[in-house]
């Protein structure tokens, strides 16, 4: 092999077989995580250097198959196929071993090379799983690694065993299928051979007869002659099978795979059950299951509230503190304001990513780890279904009471664009933590918690009804829940740390950018005395329609910031806390509604500009205001009919 | 007959896939995870209010909606 230093790694596996932790393992800080361009599914690469080799590792997307069910199918067999990384890294949770392997042979068909690393071997010991490695490395012809990755056992050997592969520069041989099968392919793969596309022919034979609808496209714009052909030999197989010639291919790797298994695998089913599997029946139970889901949730936010609170209080002294030495430094003059302001903006992200979402986090990864999120999406997919998505939406609908932004964000892992955008456009009318911070100190405080508490029915139910109403709008099918059910395991702590570490840095990198801008212009328009005539402008809208005083235009611009600052705002406008002598009660419900579901701040828009693009975000914003402010008027024509 | 639909199966019982109706797509989706016909499969539980249905196949736990379960043909196992 000559000299070459820079090496490609591609990370693949299914979901929950410990793929971050080997790749948090190995790159540790030297990661970045992007998006796919164009594309909403993540990037997540990472650098390692071993043995004076600068091994670059990409982390593709938790995928079942390598079919195009799901974006993320598609963009990972694109990379390792037309990008063509030096080494494939399969990492295959060995407690699930046959579905696992099923994936494998597909990785196997793109001919690159490839290692396997059979992971949790101690999870596998546990249930009494016993396995064969020498025998299933010469089945395979690829080499096999058994790791723990938790532990960082036998990752080294991993890395030196890619090293050593890439020096003997062999390519696996895909296993071979069924007679009749493989005459099809043999037939296919010399019709292609005049056929120039950067795949292997024998996988694109085998695509084909699965009916792919991508490899049909590109063979469609190259010879389309060869379709016809296609449909033959798909015919042909069905005949002697009974069934489409997609599932007889699907039928021929699981085949593949049971013999395997029965030649290296050896199970002897633990007497006892497990303390993991205990817990599994507590946690679905259906009656206990969702008072537990209760108990736990309710427990985490009360926490993340009440050291959010804490935090936030605190770092609020300390920033103030440095506006006084600012204007000490720097004066009065227009330039040190805005700049003040500018540093203001970033100070105001800090104050929401360390109290509030940086424990949001940790105790997502926290329970994801665990395994208890495959549980709550269990015990909520029936309920989501009725807003025309599945279980796994509840996860960014939970992480918007938190914040907006990383709930947008993690929409990516809905299965389909469509159900990506309905989830991101509910979860922008989940009341944040700035939001209530104004329903609590508003609300809560000067009309009563129970009108507090039921703000937030009352926002369960408009998400109900817009969820609806998105299900009428947008055409699809909802998708049906299809999720592997993690055992439960101990988490890794090493993992959920770099994990938070780097969302919160999307956070601030995703967010800085338009929240400093829009921190700037709104003080200059402050500066340049603007900001009475707008709200003066706004009248007909704050005044007439929504009851409340001249001031709330300028309130309500401020809330684009953070939608606390229509708290401040009105304290500082106003010269007092004590907002029960400036407004009636249903003037403060009122002014919450508006700022719950008005325009989402600016932080979230980035978020919502990165996920959807800048239509769908122009869109939802105008949708929003327009809905919110109409929704204000109304409840408060009727409040006051009833106080 | 003891040819019924997954969602009509009952907890524990081992049955084995005849078919997967409801189009190429949900069926090949399946298959890829293993579900293909004459697999053996088993409820393991299933979720209130109409929720998934939490199935065992080939070693490995699956979830899969209500509405896929109700696509999928079983045969009971005679012993």
């Amino acid at each position: 092999m000559k000299t070459k230093k820079q090496l490609y790694f591609a990370l693949a596996g299914q979901a929950n077989v410990g793929k971050s932790v080997i790749f948090n393992y190995l790159t540790s800080l030297h990661q970045h995580i992007g998006n796919w361009p164009g594309k909403t599914v993540e990037k997540a690469e990472g650098k390692l250097y071993y043995k004076g080799y600068t091994i670059n590792i990409l982390d593709l997307p938790g995928i079942y198959s390598l079919s195009t069910y799901s974006i993320e199918e598609l963009v990972a067999r694109e990379y390792i196929a037309v990008k063509k990384p030096d080494l494939v890294v399969n990492v295959v949770d060995i407690t699930n071993l046959e579905r696992n392997l099923i994936f494998s042979l597909q990785l196997l068909e793109l001919e690159r090379p490839i290692i396997i690393v059979f992971n949790m071997i101690d999870l596998a010991k546990k249930k009494g799983i016993e396995i064969d490695f020498k025998k299933l490395e010469q089945i395979l012809s690829v080499p096999s690694m058994p790791t723990v990755a938790s532990h960082g056992i036998g990752l080294s050997e991993v890395l030196d065993g890619a090293i050593e592969l890439l020096q003997k520069r062999v390519l696996p041989q895909p296993l071979k299928f069924g007679e009749e099968v493989e005459k099809q392919i043999k037939e296919l793969i010399t019709v292609l051979n005049d056929v120039d596309l950067p795949y292997p022919k024998r996988w694109l034979s085998i695509k084909l007869l699965e009916k792919d609808k991508e490899v049909e496209k590109l063979i469609k714009d190259k010879k389309p002659a060869i379709l016809k052909r296609v449909k033959e030999l798909s015919l042909n197989l069905e005949k002697i099978h009974g069934h489409d010639s997609s599932v007889v291919i699907a039928d021929e790797r699981c085949h593949l795979v049971s013999r395997i298994i029965k030649k290296v695998v050896k199970i002897t089913k633990p007497k006892k059950i497990s303390f993991e599997e205990k817990l599994h029946i507590i946690t679905t139970h259906r009656i206990l299951g969702y008072f537990l889901m209760t108990a736990i949730l309710g427990l985490m936010f009360l926490t993340i509230f009440t050291f959010g609170n804490w935090l936030s209080f605190l770092l609020e002294k300390v920033f103030s503190d440095w506006q006084i030495w600012w204007k000490d430094v720097f004066g009065n003059s227009i330039l040190a304001t805005l700049s003040w302001s500018a540093v203001e903006s970033t100070l105001a992200l800090i104050q929401i990513a360390l109290p509030y979402i940086l424990p949001f986090y940790l105790f997502l990864y926290l329970l994801e780890d665990l395994g208890y999120l495959a549980r709550v999406s269990f015990l909520m997919d029936s309920f989501m279904h009725k807003i025309g998505v599945h279980g796994k939406a509840c996860i960014p609908l939970l992480l918007g009471l938190g914040c907006n932004v990383p709930a947008c964000l993690s929409c990516r892992i809905m299965e389909t664009e469509r159900e990506r955008f309905i989830t991101g456009f509910l979860t922008t009318f989940v009341p944040c933590s700035a939001v209530t911070v104004i329903i609590m100190g508003l609300v809560g405080k000067f009309v009563g918690i129970s009108f507090a508490f039921g703000l937030y029915i009352f926002a369960l139910l408009i998400i109900f009804i817009l969820g609806r109403l998105a299900l009428k709008f947008l055409p699809g099918e909802t998708t049906e829940l299809i999720m592997a059910m993690p055992d439960y395991k101990v988490p890794n702590i090493k993992t959920i740390i770099l994990q938070t570490f780097f969302r919160l840095k999307e956070f601030i990198y995703i967010a800085a950018p338009l929240v400093i801008i829009s921190g700037v212009i709104i003080k200059a328009i402050e500066l340049a005395g603007w900001l009475n005539p707008i709200a003066r402008l706004l009248s007909p809208i704050t005044v007439n329609w929504l009851g409340l005083p001249v001031i709330t235009g300028i309130l309500l611009i401020f809330g684009l910031l953070r939608k606390e600052m229509i708290l401040v705002m009105l304290a500082a406008l106003l010269g007092t806390t004590d907002f029960a002598q400036v407004l009636t009660p249903p003037q403060m419900i009122t002014l919450a509604i508006v700022a719950m579901f008005y325009i989402p701040c600016v932080a979230t828009i980035s978020a919502l500009w990165k996920q959807f693009g800048w239509k769908k975000t122009v869109a939802v914003t105008l949708f929003k205001t327009v809905f919110a402010i109409g929704l204000g008027g109304i409840v408060f024509r009727l409040l006051t009919v009833f106080w | 007959m003891n040819e019924i639909l997954l969602i009509k199966l009952q907890r524990g019982i081992e049955a084995k896939i005849i078919s997967i109706s409801g189009g190429r797509f949900a069926s090949k989706r399946l298959a890829d995870l293993g579900l293909t016909p004459g697999t053996k499969i088993k409820v393991l539980r299933r979720a209130p209010f109409f929720g998934p249905v939490e199935i065992e196949v080939r070693g490995s736990k699956l979830v899969l909606g209500r509405g896929l379960s109700a696509k999928i043909l079983v045969k009971i196992n005679e012993n």
